[in-house]
C-alpha cells in the first residue's frame, strides 16, 4: 500500500512576478530536501511578459521602453517555452512537484497539465484540446486558451501553466505568443456562453482538475498567503 | 510469462532494425521491460545520465529510457570547453515539449569536448542517445566517482522500478 499522496496548494491572489519566482525557487530547494509536500501555487501576475531559456526576444514587437508605458513588465526565465503574457484575469498555477518520486518524466508531466486545463474548459462546456506536434499548450480549434512552460531541476518542477479566463487580450498584440504567428489567442470568457462563477471558485475548479490529473489523495489547501510570501521576505 | 516473451521477440526484431540504421554499432542493447534500450559497457546515474569512460577521457549523455520521457528535443544548453563539472551538478540543459530539463553529471571533472552538433540538430538526442546524441567529454578529476554508477543491469532495474511508481 503506497502512502497517501497529498497536495498543498497556495492560494496567494496576485503576486509580482520576480516575487513568485524567488519564492518558487525557494520551494524547489525545500522540495529537493524532502521538507514539504507536492506543492502548488495558485495566483495571478499584475501585466507581465516573460521569456523563456531560448530568449525569443525577437518574438516581443514593441521595444522594450514601451512596456513601462503599458504598465508591463519584462522579465527573463529559466523555463521552456517562448514568450508569453501574464496578467490579471489569467488563472496561473505553479507546481513544485517531485517527478521522481511518481516516475514520470519531461512529457507525461506537460501532457497531464494539457488534461488538466482540458477538463477544466469542460465544466463551461468548453471543447479544448492539447497542442499538435512542438504547439504544447491548450488549443480551443485554432485558439490558444492556455499556456505551459515548465522548469525540471533535479526532478523537481517549477514554473507551470496559465489559463485566459478573461485578461486583456489587446497585450498579446504586441508579442508573436509562444513564437506561434497567425494563431489568436482566446479566453474562457470568450469561448463559453455560461455565466463565470467568483474567480476564487474558477481557481479552485482548475486546481481540483490538476489534482485529479495527477492523481492526488488529498488537497490541502493554504489560505494564508502571507504565511509564505511574508516569512520569505523577512530571510532576505 | 506471455509479456516476457512478447517482450524478447520485440526485442529481437528491434535490434535487426537497430544494426541496419546503425552498422556500426556493435555492442549488444538489451531491452527493458518498459521497452527503452540500455547499452552495455556503460555506466549509469539514477539522474539517467551515461557514462563511457575510455582511458583517460569520459564521454557523457542521457539514456534512452531518459530521451523517451523527455519528448522531442528542440535545444541543447551545454558548458564551454575547460569548465568544470561536478558529480551531482547540472551542466546543462535540454528544452522539449515547453519544459527545461537539466542535465546533471555523473562525474567531476573538465570539460575537454563539446558535441557542437547538438545545437543545429538537438533532435541527434532522441535519435540516437548513445552515439551522435552525445553531450560532453570529460576528463574525470576523480575516476573513483564511476564506481558508485549503476552497471547496465541495475539501471534497468532502477528504470523498471521507477516507471511502476506511476
Amino acid at each position: 500500500m503506497r502512502s497517501p499522496r497529498i497536495l498543498e496548494v497556495w492560494k496567494l491572489g496576485t503576486v509580482n512576478y520576480l516575487k513568485s519566482l524567488k519564492l518558487q525557487e525557494k520551494l524547489v530547494s525545500e522540495r529537493k530536501d524532502h521538507r514539504i509536500p507536492d506543492t502548488l501555487l495558485s495566483l495571478q501576475h499584475p501585466p507581465t511578459y516573460t521569456l523563456g531559456k531560448r530568449r525569443t526576444d525577437h518574438n516581443l514587437l514593441i521595444p522594450e521602453s514601451e512596456l513601462t508605458k503599458i504598465g508591463a513588465e519584462l522579465h527573463y526565465t529559466q523555463r521552456g517555452g517562448d514568450i508569453t503574457f501574464h496578467g490579471p484575469h489569467q488563472a496561473i498555477l505553479y507546481p513544485i512537484i517531485s517527478l521522481r518520486s511518481i516516475g514520470i518524466g519531461a512529457r507525461n508531466y506537460v501532457e497531464t497539465l494539457e488534461r488538466s486545463m482540458i477538463e477544466f474548459a469542460l465544466i463551461y462546456g468548453v471543447k479544448a484540446r492539447a497542442g499538435h506536434k512542438c504547439e504544447t499548450g491548450v488549443w480551443v480549434g485554432d485558439r490558444k486558451i492556455g499556456a505551459i512552460g515548465v522548469r525540471i531541476s533535479s526532478g523537481v518542477t517549477s514554473h507551470g501553466l496559465a489559463f485566459n479566463i478573461d485578461p486583456d487580450l489587446k497585450y498579446f498584440e504586441h508579442i508573436v505568443p509562444c513564437g506561434i504567428a497567425d494563431k489568436e489567442v482566446t479566453s474562457l470568457r470568450r469561448e463559453t456562453e455560461t455565466l463565470l462563477p467568483s474567480e476564487e471558485v474558477i481557481h479552485e475548479q482548475l486546481v481540483s482538475c490538476l489534482a485529479k490529473a495527477f492523481s492526488y489523495d488529498d488537497v490541502v489547501w493554504k489560505e494564508d498567503p502571507s504565511l509564505i510570501l511574508d516569512t520569505h521576505e523577512d530571510n532576505e | 510469462m506471455a509479456l516476457r516473451m512478447w517482450a524478447s521477440s520485440t526485442a529481437n526484431a528491434l535490434k535487426l532494425s537497430s544494426s541496419v540504421s546503425k552498422s556500426h554499432l556493435s555492442p549488444p542493447f538489451s531491452i527493458s521491460r518498459c521497452f527503452s534500450s540500455v547499452l552495455e559497457g556503460l555506466k549509469y546515474a539514477n539522474s539517467h545520465e551515461w557514462v563511457k569512460h575510455e582511458g583517460s577521457v569520459a564521454t557523457i549523455g542521457i539514456s534512452d529510457h531518459a530521451q523517451g520521457h523527455l519528448g522531442e528535443v528542440v535545444f541543447v544548453e551545454l558548458p564551454e570547453e575547460k569548465s568544470s563539472v561536478s558529480k551531482e551538478k547540472s551542466f546543462g540543459a535540454v528544452e522539449s515539449v515547453k519544459a527545461t530539463s537539466e542535465i546533471i553529471s555523473p562525474i567531476s571533472g573538465e570539460v575537454i569536448e563539446v558535441n557542437t552538433k547538438l545545437t543545429d540538430s538537438p533532435g541527434l538526442i532522441n535519435s540516437s542517445p548513445y552515439e551522435d546524441g552525445w553531450m560532453i567529454k570529460v576528463k574525470p578529476s576523480s575516476p573513483a566517482e564511476l564506481e558508485s554508477l549503476m552497471d547496465p543491469k541495475a539501471y534497468t532495474k532502477f528504470c523498471e522500478e521507477e516507471d511502476a511508481a506511476h
